[in-house]
C-alpha cells in the first residue's frame, strides 16, 4: 500500500512533468537542428515519433512517442491529486484537461490518420490517393477482354529477405533489396543471365535518400521463380518505369508496376482547369486554385481547392498542395488527408484558453502587486 | 506637467496638419513594382537605398524623387554621379576601380569593368544562389542594379501607367513601353502619358505653375481610369510615412525618457519619473501609429515578415511596461520599456535597410483569418516572454542587492510570475492556432518543422519552469534565471529557425544575423549565470 501511494506520488508529481517537458526541449532542439542534414521525415521518425532511438547504435534513449505518453499519463493522474481540487483552482483543472484532451487528439492523430497525394493532369480523373512512404508491388494482367486486372502486394510483404508464395500465380517472389532511393545505370558489360528484363541492360543502385522523402525514388529487386526455365531470375522494378517487364503466367500477359500504396476513395475527382496566379511582375505567386467535378454516383459537383480553402467530404480533406507545369496542360497535386483526431485542437486550445483566463483573472490582484 | 501635455498634443497636432496640408506631389504618383503600386517616393528611397545605401542623397542635397526625377531629364549627368556603394574592395578592384576612402562610383565609371566581366556573370548566374560566395553575390548584385539603373533612366522600369480595362492583364505598362516598343495607348492612358510629359518638360524649364497643374491633371486621369482602384488618399500616406520617420521620433522619445529616468535617480524621483513615463507613451503612440499605417496601406495584419514582428514585438513590450509601470511607478516598467523599445528600434532599423519593408506575400501567406490570428498570438507570446526575460534579468540583479525576502523583490517575483503566465496564455495559443492554421491549409495540425518546434520550444520552457516552480524545484531566483534564458530560446525560435532554413553552413557565421544571435546567445548565457551565481563566487573570493 506504502509502494503504491509512493508510486502514484512519482506519477503524478510535477517533478516528473518538469523533468519530461526537459527531455521534450532536449528532444525538440536536437530533432530541429537534424533537419538540416536528414531532413525533416527522417528526423520525425527517428525522433518524435518514435518510442526510442539509438545514440551512436547502442544507447537507447526515449523518443518523442514516449515522453508524450509519459506526460499524458503524469497529466491523466495528477488529475486525481485532490490537493487539486479547489475553488481557486478551478482555472488550473480546466488548463489541465483541455491539455489532456489535446494529447489525447495527438495520439489519435499519430495512430490513425493518414495522408497522401492525389495527382490529377487537367482533363484527366482519378479515384485513389498515393501514400506520401508506403509502396506497393503490382502484378497486372493484360490479357482480360475489356479491363486490367491488378493484384497487389501491400508494403509489409516486401521488406528484404521476404519471400511469398503465391498459389494463385504459382510463382515464388523473393525480395532482395527493397531501397528507398535509386539511380540507374546502364551496364558496360554482358550479365549473367540470371538477370532478366530491365537488369539485362541496366543497373539499379541505392543512393542517400533525399531530405524531402516525396522526392525520392524507390526501386526493388526480386527473385522470381515459378515463371518458366527462361523467365526465372532476377527483376528490378523502380518507381515511375517507363516500359516495365513482362512475364507469362498461366498464359496471361503480365506487366509489374512499383508505385506508391493506393487507397481507393468511395468517389472520384476529374480536375477541370489548374490556375496559378503570380503577383503582377515577379515570380513570387499569389494563389493557386484547381477547379474541380466531385463526381459520386456518377454525379458530378463543380468545387474550387484553394490555397488554404481545401474540399472536405467524407471524413476526407483535400487541399492544393502543388502543382507540375505541363506544356500544354498541368497537373494539380492535392494532398489528402484524413485524421479522425483532427477536431481535438480546436476543442482542447478552446478549453485551455478559458481555463487559462479564469485563472489569470483570478491571479490578477495579486500580480499587479505594488512595491509597498 | 500640462505643459508638457500641450506640447505634445501640439507635437501631434503639427503631425496631422502636414499631413493634410501637402497635396497631390510627384512623390505619390503611383507606379507597379515587385508586385505591388507603390508611389514613386517609396521606389526611388528603394532603388536609392540598394544603389546607394542611404535613402536620399547628402552629398548633392537631394531627396531620392528628386535624384530620380534629375536622372530622368539628365540621364549624362546622372549617369556620372557616384551613386553606387560598393563595400567591397574586391569587387571594385575586379572592375579596375581605385578604392577610395567614401567608396561610390558613378555608373560610368562602373560600367566598363562590368563589361570585362560579363563571361564571369555569365557563371555566377548559373549557379546556385546559395553556393555564391560573398563576393560573386555582391558583383552579382551589382550588375543587377547597373541594369535597373540603366532601366530608371530611359522609364522602363518605371510602369506609371494602369493597363486598359479590357485586357485581362493586371500589368501596368511603362512610358517606354508605349513610346518605343510602340504600344498603343487608349483615351485614359493617353491622358496620363501627356500629362507625365507635360510635368517633364515644364520640370526641366523650371516652371512651377505648370508642374503643379500638370499633376492635378494626372491625378484625376488616375482616378477617373476605368477599372483601377488607385486610392491617392493611401498613396499620399505612404510618402508622407516616408517622410516622417514615425519610427524614428519614437525612439528619440524612448531615449529621452530614459534619460528622465536616470536623472530621477538623482533628483527629483517622483516628477522626473513621471516626465519620462509621459514621454514613453507618447513614444508608444508613434509607435503604434506607424504600425496602423502600414497595415492600412497593405491591408493586412500587423505581423506578416520578420522586419513587422519586430517593430510588433517592441510595441508588445512597450505596451506591458506602460501597464507595469502604472501599477509599480517606481521607474521598473520605464526602464523595461525604454531600454529594450530602443534595442528593438535599432534591429529593425537594421533590417529595413534591405529594401522596402511593404513587400508582397508568397500564395500560402496570403489573406487567411487563422494566420492572421496565429501570428499576431504568437507575436504577442514572443513579446510578453521577452518582457518576462527583461523582469528576470532585474530581480537577478536586485537580488544581489537585497535579501531574499525582501518586499521589493517579492513583489517583482510576482509581476514575474504573472508575465510569465500571460507569456504563456500567448504562445501557447499562438502555437495551437498555427496548428490550426496548417490544419486548414495543408490538413496536418502538426508536423515537427522548424518553424512550429522554434515555438514548441518556447511553450514547453515556459510551461517546464512554471511547473519548476510550483513543484519546489526552482526557487524564486532559479525561477527568474530560467525566464532570463527563456530570452535565448525566444531568439532561437524567431531568428535562429530561418538561419536554418536558408542554410547555417553554407552561411557560416559570416551571415549577420547568426553571428549577432550567436553573441546574444553568449552573452545572455555569461551574463544571467554569472549574475546568479555572483554572490557565490564572491564569498569564494573573500574566504581566501
Amino acid at each position: 500500500m506504502i509502494v503504491k501511494t509512493s508510486l502514484m506520488k512519482i506519477i503524478t508529481s510535477p517533478k516528473v512533468f518538469s523533468y519530461t517537458v526537459l527531455w521534450l526541449i532536449v528532444l525538440v532542439f536536437f530533432g530541429t537542428v537534424a533537419q538540416k542534414d536528414i531532413g525533416l521525415y527522417a528526423s520525425q521518425v527517428r525522433y518524435f515519433s518514435s518510442y526510442y532511438f539509438l545514440i551512436g547504435g547502442f544507447l537507447p534513449l526515449p523518443g518523442g512517442r514516449l515522453a508524450l505518453l509519459l506526460m499524458t499519463i503524469n497529466l491523466a493522474s495528477s488529475l486525481f491529486n485532490e490537493s487539486l481540487w479547489k475553488v481557486k483552482k478551478t482555472g488550473i483543472i480546466i488548463v489541465h484537461l483541455g491539455g489532456l484532451l489535446l494529447l489525447l487528439g495527438g495520439g489519435i492523430t499519430a495512430q490513425f490518420s493518414t495522408e497522401g497525394n492525389m495527382v490529377i493532369a487537367e482533363g484527366e480523373t482519378s479515384n485513389h490517393v498515393d501514400d506520401h512512404f508506403d509502396m506497393e508491388l503490382a502484378f497486372v494482367n493484360t490479357s482480360r477482354d475489356d479491363s486490367l486486372e491488378y493484384t497487389v502486394f501491400d508494403a509489409p510483404l516486401l521488406q528484404d529477405g521476404n519471400s511469398i508464395n503465391y498459389q494463385k500465380f504459382g510463382i515464388q517472389i523473393d525480395v532482395i533489396s527493397h531501397m528507398g532511393n535509386v539511380r540507374i545505370e546502364s551496364r558496360i558489360s554482358p550479365t549473367e543471365s540470371i538477370y532478366k528484363g530491365f537488369l539485362k541492360d541496366f543497373v539499379i543502385l541505392p543512393i542517400q535518400p533525399h531530405k524531402e522523402a516525396t522526392q525520392n525514388r524507390p526501386g526493388i529487386i526480386l527473385k522470381l521463380s515459378g515463371l518458366s526455365e527462361e523467365e526465372d531470375g532476377i527483376y528490378g522494378i523502380f518507381l515511375g518505369q517507363r516500359t516495365p517487364d513482362t512475364f507469362d503466367i498461366n498464359g496471361d500477359l503480365f506487366f509489374t508496376e512499383f508505385r506508391r500504396k493506393r487507397t481507393y476513395l468511395p468517389f472520384s475527382i476529374n480536375l477541370l482547369d489548374f490556375e496559378k496566379v503570380m503577383h503582377p511582375g515577379t515570380n513570387v505567386a499569389k494563389s493557386f486554385s484547381s477547379e474541380i467535378n466531385l463526381i459520386e454516383d456518377s454525379i458530378p459537383r463543380r468545387v474550387l481547392i484553394q490555397m488554404n480553402e481545401p474540399l472536405r467530404h467524407r471524413g476526407y480533406t483535400f487541399f492544393q498542395a502543388s502543382f507540375i507545369d505541363g506544356l500544354d496542360n498541368e497537373t494539380t497535386v492535392l494532398a489528402a488527408v484524413k485524421n479522425y483526431g483532427r477536431l481535438f485542437p480546436y476543442v482542447s486550445s478552446i478549453i485551455m484558453c478559458i481555463g487559462l483566463l479564469i485563472h489569470l483573472l483570478m491571479r490578477l490582484p495579486k500580480m499587479l502587486e505594488r512595491q509597498k | 506637467m500640462s505643459l508638457f501635455r500641450s506640447k505634445i498634443i501640439f507635437a501631434l497636432l503639427t503631425i496631422v496638419s502636414i499631413q493634410t496640408l501637402s497635396g497631390f506631389d510627384i512623390g505619390d504618383i503611383p507606379l507597379q513594382d515587385e508586385g505591388r503600386i507603390k508611389p514613386l517616393d517609396t521606389f526611388a528611397r528603394n532603388h536609392l537605398l540598394a544603389f546607394y545605401g542611404k535613402r536620399s542623397v547628402k552629398e548633392l542635397d537631394l531627396t531620392a524623387t528628386d535624384w530620380l526625377m534629375n536622372l530622368i531629364l539628365d540621364p549624362q549627368t546622372g549617369r556620372d554621379q557616384r551613386v553606387f556603394n560598393i563595400r567591397n574592395p574586391e569587387v571594385a578592384s575586379s572592375l579596375f576601380l581605385e578604392w577610395t576612402s567614401d567608396h561610390k562610383y558613378s555608373f560610368n565609371e562602373i560600367v566598363p569593368g562590368l563589361s570585362e566581366q560579363s563571361s564571369l556573370l555569365g557563371i555566377i548566374d548559373q549557379k546556385d544562389i546559395n553556393s555564391r560566395t560573398i563576393f560573386e553575390k555582391q558583383l552579382y548584385e551589382l550588375s543587377q542594379n547597373i541594369l535597373r539603373f540603366e532601366e530608371i533612366s530611359y522609364l522602363k522600369a518605371l510602369r506609371f501607367i494602369p493597363p486598359d480595362h479590357h485586357t485581362r492583364s493586371e500589368e501596368w505598362l511603362s512610358p517606354f513601353d508605349f513610346i518605343l516598343n510602340g504600344f498603343p495607348a487608349n483615351d485614359d492612358q493617353e491622358k496620363i502619358l501627356n500629362s507625365l510629359q507635360v510635368y517633364l518638360a515644364s520640370r526641366l524649364s523650371g516652371e512651377v505653375l505648370k508642374m503643379d497643374s500638370a499633376l492635378t491633371v494626372y491625378r484625376s486621369a488616375l482616378s477617373s481610369f476605368p477599372g483601377q482602384d488607385i486610392d491617392i488618399n493611401i498613396l499620399e500616406k505612404e510618402t508622407w510615412m516616408n517622410r516622417a520617420n514615425l519610427f524614428y521620433i519614437s525612439l528619440g522619445l524612448y531615449l529621452m525618457a530614459f534619460i528622465f529616468l536616470s536623472f530621477s535617480w538623482m533628483v527629483r524621483p517622483i516628477f522626473l519619473n513621471r516626465i519620462s513615463y509621459l514621454l514613453m507613451i507618447s513614444g508608444s503612440i508613434f509607435h503604434a501609429y506607424a504600425i496602423y499605417i502600414r497595415m492600412h496601406i497593405m491591408g493586412r495584419p500587423p505581423v506578416s515578415t520578420v522586419y513587422e514582428s519586430i517593430i510588433f514585438v517592441s510595441f508588445i513590450i512597450m505596451v506591458l511596461a506602460i501597464i507595469l509601470e502604472y501599477f509599480r511607478k517606481d521607474g521598473l516598467g520605464i526602464f523595461v520599456g525604454t531600454v529594450s523599445g530602443s534595442i528593438f528600434h535599432y534591429i529593425g532599423f537594421s533590417y529595413a535597410s534591405d529594401g522596402d519593408t511593404l513587400g508582397m506575400l508568397v500564395a500560402v501567406l496570403n489573406s487567411n483569418f487563422w494566420l492572421a490570428t496565429h501570428v499576431t498570438t504568437i507575436t504577442i507570446g514572443y513579446g510578453a516572454s521577452l518582457m518576462a526575460g527583461c523582469v528576470g534579468h532585474l530581480y537577478l540583479i536586485q537580488a544581489l542587492r537585497e535579501n531574499v525576502n525582501s518586499a521589493s523583490l517579492k513583489s517583482i517575483f510576482n509581476n514575474l510570475f504573472g508575465i510569465t503566465l500571460l507569456a504563456l496564455f500567448f504562445t501557447l495559443f499562438g502555437t495551437i492556432l498555427g496548428g490550426i492554421w496548417a490544419d486548414q491549409s495543408w490538413g496536418r495540425f502538426w508536423g515537427w518543422d522548424p518553424k512550429e518546434n522554434g515555438a514548441l520550444l518556447i511553450v514547453l520552457w515556459q510551461l517546464m519552469m512554471i511547473h519548476m516552480r510550483l513543484s519546489g524545484l526552482a526557487r524564486p531566483a532559479e525561477f527568474a534565471l530560467g525566464m532570463s534564458l527563456n530570452n535565448i530560446i525566444v531568439a532561437l525560435a524567431w531568428f535562429g529557425v530561418n538561419l536554418l532554413q536558408v542554410g547555417l553552413h553554407s552561411y557560416g557565421f559570416d551571415d549577420g544575423v547568426a553571428r549577432s544571435l550567436f553573441i546574444f546567445i553568449v552573452f545572455e548565457t555569461l551574463f544571467c549565470f554569472g549574475v546568479y551565481y555572483w554572490p557565490n563566487i564572491k564569498m569564494r573570493f573573500e574566504s581566501r
